[in-house]
């Protein structure tokens, strides 16, 4: 290759062939353990693995649609940081703040931040799920859609009850 | 021009990124622009330790003027309080209080940038999480142009950084996904800037012995990772990424050159050198099979881009935006998400020379096109003259309607 010419060796092709190469090995491995009989197919295993990446790598909580639906956050979401706070009156709660600050904590500390750094990796999990949850819905919202249309006796067939489609055929 | 650079910390012995990037524009500038470096007497960026005497010194043809800082960093009040902030939903006051005990404190370079900040044409800040920018920029926010070496870390979801990212008058980048970062956390468009990036000196390609390694036994195949080894840079999840692939790879070693902020696994194919000095730093970039960057957070990698400019191609962490997006623009090497991805790069990029050394060249020729300083200096070059026409514009418009107004005001008071 030239300074300028165009790269002989693309990165992007590169990667694609990789992820082509992770995601069998996944699969056959995943197979193999006796997972899921459909991941026999390994089309249907990149469909799969294609939308949860997608949402295993949403880092922006805005895009979410289900903390808004939880509510205030106080009462879902993980607290991790400390707080020093007293119900006492001042000169009792500043001494009672004193000790936990300058003595309690010194102490335990270790163990604070060895419970934070999990409940850390619970926080990320629980965004990771989040997001694979709303891709899901998504997905289902579509296709519930894409059959309403494609049923002979749409429109007037449509229900808001998931699935009614099928029940009424069957 | 004249121009005002301020930065947390200043001196040719500090090593940190953006007060390195700061210098180097200083004193690359300074021929044609008169410079004054605002800083403070710290060196140490985690304590901000007085440790260079106040006042104003020569540096290099720059002056520097340096502030007091009033108190070291309290370390624990301050990791508490990042915990109560980056969990979202404090208070702004709590949130402006983060930015104060995260320093460096100096009042004085505060009242410095009140009293005369205006005295210059442009004021430039570094880092947008410290106390001096801002508390700083604020002060003179109508001239100021902010570095802001922003990465996709808990600090930049700070509610209260969307008022201050719209003050800047205009901003100098180091890659295009800091600037779409900081653009989705302002509140309105930004003004003028520039994705400038940071200027390298070619490398003795092809002239570097490898003497300097030999001497330290290190074998001729091997990933290299440069810098500070620690949980913060990704390096645990490096170190068991490798014990699991070297277990099955026999012939590959992880050489780790820098100093160790947390325990390296005793393995025979991990070697950890510690602080090394230049010539084994170049020894080591020179003959790497690949550089790996396993951190998560960056705003513009410089290591990357020296381990390219001698043609060596790099193995990134691809969940941090901004190495993914290098290594992608410049064709230099792989990334990787988790130990599988891992394996098959790594393997690649150690089995198959002929595309290896066909992305370290890729790599170079990026340096090449994007990151020699005359072009690096062109870029910053052009956005300071915009924003300082813009600066003059708005100077005039004020001094052309001033007269009018003030009778207006004056008979309202009487």
């Amino acid at each position: 290759m030239t300074l300028d010419g165009d790269p002989r060796v693309p990165v992007d092709a590169v990667m694609t062939e990789l992820h082509a190469r992770v995601r069998e090995r996944l699969r056959a491995q995943i197979v193999a353990s006796g997972g899921s009989r459909a991941f026999d197919d390994p089309a249907l295993f990149a469909d799969v693995e294609a939308l949860l990446h997608a949402a295993a790598s949403a880092s922006d909580t805005t895009k979410l649609i289900l903390p808004e639906l939880l509510g205030d956050p106080d009462t879902w979401r993980l607290t991790t940081s400390m707080r020093y706070q007293s119900h006492r009156t001042k000169g009792p709660a500043a001494l009672l703040m004193f000790l936990k600050r300058r003595v309690l904590m010194p102490v335990f500390r270790w163990l604070y931040e060895y419970s934070r750094d999990n409940f850390e990796r619970q926080r990320r999990t629980n965004q990771v799920l989040f997001a694979c949850v709303q891709e899901l819905a998504l997905e289902a919202a579509q296709l519930r859609r894409e059959v309403r249309r494609l049923s002979p006796s749409a429109p007037g067939a449509a229900s808001s009850v998931p699935h009614a489609e099928f029940r009424d055929r069957r | 021009m004249k121009l005002a650079f301020v930065v947390q910390r200043y001196g040719a012995r500090i090593a940190g990124g953006s007060e390195g990037h700061c210098r180097e524009l200083a004193e690359r500038l300074s021929s044609g622009h008169d410079i004054t470096v605002l800083t403070t007497c710290a060196s140490d960026y985690v304590t901000w330790e007085n440790a260079y005497p106040a006042g104003t010194s020569v540096e290099a043809g720059v002056r520097v003027v340096r502030f007091p800082v009033t108190r070291p960093r309290r370390i624990k009040i301050f990791a508490d309080l990042s915990d109560e902030v980056f969990e979202g939903a404090a208070p702004r006051d709590r949130q402006e209080e983060w930015f104060r005990e995260n320093g460096p404190d100096t009042p004085a370079l505060l009242d410095h940038l009140r009293a005369h900040g205006r005295d210059f044409d442009l004021v430039l800040f570094w880092t947008y999480r410290y106390f001096q920018s801002y508390f700083g920029l604020p002060l003179v926010a109508d001239r100021a142009v902010l570095v802001p070496t922003a990465e996709e870390d808990a600090a930049v979801d700070l509610e209260v950084l969307h008022e201050f990212f719209d003050k800047p008058a205009g901003y100098l980048f180091l890659t295009p996904e800091e600037r779409e970062l900081v653009s989705s956390r302002a509140l309105h468009p930004l003004p003028p800037s520039v994705v400038a990036g940071i200027g390298l000196e070619p490398a003795p390609i092809g002239r570097t012995p490898r003497t300097p390694i030999d001497r330290l036994d290190i074998p001729s195949r091997y990933l290299l990772y440069l810098g500070r080894v620690d949980r913060n840079k990704g390096c645990d999840a490096l170190l068991e990424n490798f014990q699991e692939y070297a277990a099955t790879r026999k012939d590959v070693t992880l050489v780790l050159a820098g100093p160790a902020k947390m325990q390296v696994p005793d393995h025979a194919h991990i070697r950890a050198l510690g602080y090394v000095s230049d010539e084994v730093r170049s020894a080591l970039l020179a003959h790497a099979s690949a550089l790996v960057v396993p951190s998560w957070y960056e705003s513009l990698s410089i290591v990357l881009l020296q381990a390219w400019n001698y043609a060596v191609p790099a193995l990134v962490n691809g969940r941090c935006k901004v190495l993914a997006g290098q290594v992608t623009r410049a064709n230099g090497g792989l990334y990787y998400m988790f130990p599988a991805e891992f394996d098959e790069a790594a393997d690649y990029l150690l089995m198959r020379t002929a595309e290896r050394d066909a992305l370290g060249r890729q790599g170079l020729a990026y340096v090449e096109r994007e990151y020699r300083w005359p072009t690096v200096l062109e870029r910053v070059e052009t956005l300071l003259q915009e924003v300082h026409l813009r600066v003059q514009r708005a100077d005039l418009t004020v001094r052309r309607y001033a007269p009018i107004q003030r009778p207006s005001v004056v008979e309202a008071d009487l």
